[in-house]
């Protein structure tokens, strides 16, 4: 059964929630949040379509397989790992640039890391929700 | 600069993985292309050769875990080059050979992947000069082996060769890690070139020694298929025949051999060393003959041959007396460039007639008179008779055997026996294909590609030019490897052809007219099953299996009990599992209860913790699942207050958003699970409390415990905080041991939780596959 109403507002609240999961993983390391709560809230907001519209419509609003989410954060962590040996330093040494952001602070390969770790995170939680949710009753 | 070791080895593998590409586009013409990168690595191999006839070793390092003391060092001396010669000169002549005998096969850029990957394995074992960097390589040669012998994965028989061949030589390569480690520590260096500098009477006298010794053994004696574990090798001929006549001519099984004569100098001091490998070389000789009689498939004639030489090259290496170490690197030599070429003419037949049956095969020298020839020479050299390099190999194992310590005679008689049934089966696998009327096989034979000959042929004109003139490859290639087994060689003669009217010319005779004679009555032998019966039957292979089947009920029974598929169990085992290890470690520890520190209590703290415990409590006593769900994030939420009021922010909105969506989880799976009609018994759950209160209580005495103690000082935290903004650019110490201190872990844990996710979505998919079958 859909609810009208749950329906609408969780399309509402999806933008809301993505902004607000960037958030945390960009003012992560100076400030409460970072890759896995963001990836959490990242996974919440694709969770209630689920909920709200079904599995197979959140899947179509996600674009991407949550299997292959995994597979690319994981790829993103290892990248961000392999920039200290390509200037040949041990691997996952941490590298900044010059420049500082506002919100951010100093952006450099521990962002890339954590932002590995959100997409890692919001792909594992997509994974299980959306093969629960499609599971038939026993 | 090293410009050919690493390059070459490094070539080998990066071709490997360029064949399945190339193999798309080039087709059936990707062997004789890919064949030219073994060829180029040979030739550049070779420019080595004067530095080591100069005495002089070839070294390269490159640091890997240098805390441990393990590095990426090579080192090429004469040893290592006569087998990086060997295995890349026959590599060329295999992959050739690969070229026609697959033609057409679907997989052959897998194929190639995998004997690249073999060789390359291959090659960096016998340059490596670190011992773990040679017990990697080791596996990875079992490894890639088990790819190559499991090559038709559709047979069933293969499969099982396959694994039983990576069970054996992988389960001795890891006694052997044992063996490396422990010698490793007892001589202080786990680098090859430097134990060999090493007086051996300094730690030869270690209690642990004997063991790191035997372990050792059992690796080299696993891989070069040395009685007991003698059996995968015949097993393993269920591969292509490419493979079998690069793994069990001049690679795989040389690997062991080439072990004991690598450590022969650091090892054969011991007197262990003396009567363990000389009688299990000297039996895995005789019993590889005499087995192998009893066979009438051209490729297990082979095999078993083979195991009677390495039975003779280990038995060489046991004798150790610089005349036995100078045979057994002429005998390497002079098989590995017959055996290869028998292996690929026996791969020739079974392809044009379809059968490999000595008994079924006959008067193919016309058909296919190239194949013919160079099996014939092969044999010829196989048999030891003069004028070939075999003969030369023959006469220096006899006249090792005559000038050995031992048992009088005991060495000689086992070796002229072994020797005559090696020239019976020397005739089996050569000539009797190819002489005599021709019978019809299964297939109209014709002549193969000359991809197929080139090899053999080649290495036939070899073994007759080494054969020729043997001071040759004497002087450039078996003197610098002799020199590097024996420190101090004794002078030894130029090998030559001719020695004159010796004993061991004489026992040479003997074997021949003795062989002649158990040629003779081999088709008799062929035909006592009876006998071979027997032997099979209380063979070791039977243990193997008896051991496996035995070791996979075993698991299973494992399995069963401790993953019996009720999360509350699990629970459970793990509750009681780290309350007994922390209760047992708690009485050392000093206890003392300090208030002191303690913060006041708030009014929101105390609440939070009533908060905790009244929903506990209504989890406990809930009727209804939901009610216990929602009563559990009641539970998650005041922990999340707590963290809040404890300065944990970042814990706090994690545990929130876990318990977000753990309700999330609760409500998809709540439709779908059964009604609680069956309430746990009272038993049950007295028994669940005391756990939980017990498990609880050591918790918050650990806490209480850990609060006094100072591990570091200053603390960790403290280092922590202070470095945080100015080594990491962040504020948040907890995201920045996360993303950067402790960034290692965090992969780890992303890995890991990828892989849990991943087994969770199988575990969906296979109850659903189950549910409704697909369609045909």
């Amino acid at each position: 059964m859909r609810s009208l109403i749950l329906d609408t507002t969780s399309r509402l609240l999806m933008g809301l929630l993505l902004m607000f999961s960037f958030f945390l993983l960009l003012r992560g390391h100076n400030l409460p949040g970072g890759g896995f709560a963001g990836g959490l809230v990242a996974a919440s907001a694709f969770a209630l379509q689920a909920l709200s519209s079904g599995p197979s419509a959140a899947r179509e609003r996600l674009f991407v397989d949550p299997t292959m989410l995994i597979g690319i954060g994981l790829l993103i962590v290892l990248v961000a790992g392999l920039f200290g040996p390509a200037f040949g330093l041990p691997f996952l040494t941490g590298l900044w640039g010059d420049t500082s952001l506002p919100l951010i602070g100093d952006p450099g390969t521990p962002l890339l890391f954590d932002a590995g770790v959100y997409v890692v995170v919001m792909g594992i939680s997509l994974l299980i929700i959306f093969n629960l949710a499609e599971e038939e009753g026993v | 600069m090293d410009m050919v070791l690493l390059p070459g080895i490094a070539a080998i593998f990066l071709t490997g993985f360029v064949a399945p590409l190339a193999a798309r586009r080039l087709g059936d013409r990707l062997g004789v292309f890919l064949a030219l990168v073994p060829l180029t690595v040979f030739a550049a191999f070779s420019t080595l050769i004067p530095v080591v006839v100069a005495g002089g070793t070839y070294q390269v390092v490159l640091p890997w875990v240098p805390a441990l003391g393990i590095s990426l060092s090579f080192f090429v001396d004469g040893l290592s080059l006569l087998f990086l010669l060997v295995i890349s000169g026959v590599g060329t002549f295999i992959v050739w050979y690969a070229a026609g005998y697959l033609q057409g096969d679907r997989g052959l850029g897998k194929f190639y992947l995998y004997l690249f990957s073999f060789m390359g394995a291959m090659l960096g074992l016998v340059a490596s000069d670190n011992l773990i960097l040679l017990f990697v390589f080791w596996e990875l040669t079992s490894i890639t082996s088990y790819l190559l012998i499991g090559y038709y994965h559709e047979k069933e028989r293969s499969r099982a060769a396959a694994l039983q061949a990576l069970l054996v030589t992988g389960g001795g390569g890891l006694a052997m890690l044992a063996g490396f480690i422990l010698l490793g520590r007892i001589a202080g260096t786990y680098e090859i070139s430097t134990l060999l500098e090493l007086d051996p009477s300094g730690f030869i006298g270690h209690a642990l020694f004997p063991v790191a010794l035997v372990l050792i053994l059992l690796g080299a004696f696993t891989k070069s298929a040395q009685f007991p574990f003698h059996f995968w090798l015949p097993n393993a001929m269920e591969a292509p025949a490419p493979v079998s006549a690069f793994l069990h001519s001049a690679t795989m099984v040389k690997a062991g051999i080439f072990l004991l004569a690598r450590l022969h100098p650091v090892l054969a001091d011991h007197a262990l060393w003396l009567s363990i490998v000389a009688p299990v070389g000297a039996f895995t000789m005789c019993a590889g003959v005499i087995l192998g009689l009893g066979k009438r498939d051209l490729k297990q004639i082979l095999a078993y041959s083979t195991l009677s030489v390495l039975g003779t090259l280990t038995l060489l290496l046991g004798l150790g007396t610089p005349l036995a170490i100078k045979a057994c690197m002429i005998y390497f030599l002079a098989h590995a460039l017959y055996k290869a070429a028998l292996f690929m003419t026996a791969g020739s037949i079974d392809r044009e007639t379809g059968t490999r049956d000595v008994d079924q095969l006959g008067g193919l020298r016309f058909k296919m008179p190239f194949t013919a020839g160079a099996a014939l020479i092969a044999a010829w050299s196989m048999a030891g008779i003069p004028l070939l390099l075999g003969f030369v190999s023959k006469e220096y194992f006899y006249k090792a055997l005559l000038d050995a310590d031992g048992p009088p005679y005991l060495w000689e008689i086992l070796g002229v026996g072994a020797s005559m049934v090696m020239f019976a089966l020397a005739v089996l696998a050569g000539l009797r294909p190819y002489f005599g009327k021709l019978v019809k096989t299964p297939k109209p034979p014709h002549e193969v590609p000359w991809t197929m000959w080139i090899g053999p042929v080649m290495l036939g004109v070899l073994a007759i030019y080494f054969g020729m003139v043997p001071g040759w490859p004497g002087d450039f290639l078996i003197g610098p490897a002799v020199q590097a087994i024996q420190a101090n060689p004794a002078p030894l003669s130029r090998l030559a052809l001719w020695h004159g009217w010796n004993a061991a010319l004489f026992l040479s005779i003997v074997t021949v007219l003795g062989g002649l004679i158990v040629t003779a009555l081999s088709r008799k032998v062929r035909s006592a099953e009876g006998f071979y019966g027997v032997l099979t039957r209380v063979g070791p292979e039977r243990a193997y299996e008896r051991g496996l089947a035995g070791f996979l009920r075993f698991s299973a029974r494992l399995t069963r009990l401790i993953q019996n598929g009720y999360l509350r169990n699990y629970i459970l085992v793990i509750g009681i599992f780290t309350a007994l290890l922390l209760l047992s470690r708690m009485p050392d520890t000093p206890f003392r209860m300090d208030f002191s520190r303690m913060v006041p209590p708030t009014v929101l703290g105390v609440g939070a913790c009533a908060l905790i415990v009244a929903a506990s409590v209504i989890v406990c006593r809930a009727q209804t699942r939901f009610a216990a769900i929602v009563s559990l994030g009641v539970v998650g939420l005041g922990l999340a207050i707590l963290f809040f009021l404890f300065s944990a922010p970042d814990l706090a909105m994690t545990q929130i958003l876990v318990e977000a969506l753990t309700i999330v989880l609760f409500v998809l799976a709540f439709y779908k699970l059964p009604l609680m009609t069956h309430r746990s018994s009272l038993v049950t759950r007295w028994r669940d409390a005391i756990l939980a209160i017990g498990f609880g209580g050591i918790m918050a005495t650990m806490a209480m415990i850990a609060f006094h103690f100072e591990v570091s000082q200053p603390p960790i935290s403290t280092f922590m905080g202070e470095n945080s903004y100015p080594a990491a650019h962040g504020r948040n110490v907890v995201n920045v041991i996360l993303v950067d201190f402790r960034a290692l872990d965090t992969l780890g844990e992303v890995t890991v939780l990828a892989i849990a996710a991943l087994g969770i979505y199988a575990m969906l998919k296979f109850r659903r596959s189950k549910k409704d079958p697909p369609q045909p």
